[in-house]
C-alpha cells in the first residue's frame, strides 16, 4: 500500500527538495507551503509521515506540532531544525507537554533525506558519519 | 565490550519505543559484554553536532571497530543487527 507524506515548509526550495528526492521511492508526496495549511489538510487526510519545518512565519513549527497532534496521536512528525540550542530550546516545552516528535536536521542531502525516510517507514537502514 | 549510542528526544513515543526495543535486544544477545549511552539531543545538541547526527532516534556502535549507525525503525531485530555490524 502507498505510504503518503507530508512536507510542511513554507521554503519553496525545501519543499521541492523532499518532492524531487522522494520522487522516485513509490511514496507519494505531498506539500504545504504553512502550518495553517498543513492542519487543513491533516484534518481531510490520514499520512504515515509529516515533516514539519520548525520556523515558518504565522503558525511556527512548535505551534504547528501542537494543533496536528490533536488530530492525529499517532503519525510520525519529524521537525526539521538545525541542532543548536538556539532552536532546540523552542522544542524543550512540547516535550515536556509529552507533545510526541522527533527531530530531522537542515540542511539534507537527496540521498540522507530517501535513507532517513525509508528507515522510518521500511525499517532501520544504515547510514554513515555525515552521508554522504 | 560492545559500545553504543542513541540519540532520542527523550521523552518522544518513538524514541522511547526505539530505546526499549535496543535494549531487549542487546539484553539477549550481549547481556554484560556490552554499554549503552542515551543522549537527549533537546539537551545536549553540541553532542549530536559532534556526532553529525542527523534524526532521532540514531543508533552508533562506536566499538568494537568499525563505526556503524542506523536510524529509523529498531523492531526488525536481523536488519538492526546487521546494521551494527553484530551479526
Amino acid at each position: 500500500m502507498t505510504k503518503h507524506i507530508l512536507v510542511i515548509d513554507d521554503e519553496p526550495s525545501i519543499r521541492k527538495s523532499f518532492l524531487t528526492a522522494l520522487e522516485d521511492t513509490g511514496y507519494l508526496v505531498e506539500t504545504a507551503e504553512s502550518g495553517e495549511v498543513g492542519i487543513e489538510k491533516l484534518e481531510r487526510k490520514k499520512y504515515d509521515l509529516i515533516f514539519l519545518d520548525l520556523n515558518m512565519p504565522g503558525l511556527d513549527g512548535v505551534e504547528t506540532l501542537r494543533e496536528l497532534r490533536e488530530i492525529d496521536k499517532d503519525v510520525p512528525i519529524y521537525i526539521v531544525t538545525a541542532f543548536h540550542a538556539a532552536f532546540t530550546d523552542r522544542l524543550k516545552t512540547a516535550a515536556a507537554d509529552k507533545i510526541d516528535f522527533e527531530l530531522l536536521k537542515k540542511p539534507l542531502s537527496s540521498d540522507q533525506i530517501v535513507s532517513i525516510t525509508k528507515g522510518i517507514l521500511d525499517g532501520a537502514t544504515i547510514t554513515y558519519r555525515g552521508m554522504p | 565490550m560492545i559500545q553504543l549510542r542513541i540519540y532520542v528526544v527523550d521523552d518522544s513515543k518513538s524514541s522511547a519505543k526505539a530505546i526499549q526495543e535496543l535494549e531487549a535486544l542487546l539484553e539477549d544477545k550481549f547481556s554484560g559484554q556490552y554499554s549503552l549511552k542515551i543522549i537527549d539531543v533537546l539537551v545536549e545538541p553540541e553532542l549530536a553536532e559532534v556526532d553529525r547526527i542527523l534524526t532521532t532516534p540514531t543508533v552508533i556502535k562506536v566499538a568494537p571497530e568499525p563505526e556503524k549507525r542506523i536510524v529509523g525503525s529498531l523492531g526488525d531485530r536481523g536488519k538492526v543487527l546487521a546494521g551494527l555490524g553484530l551479526v
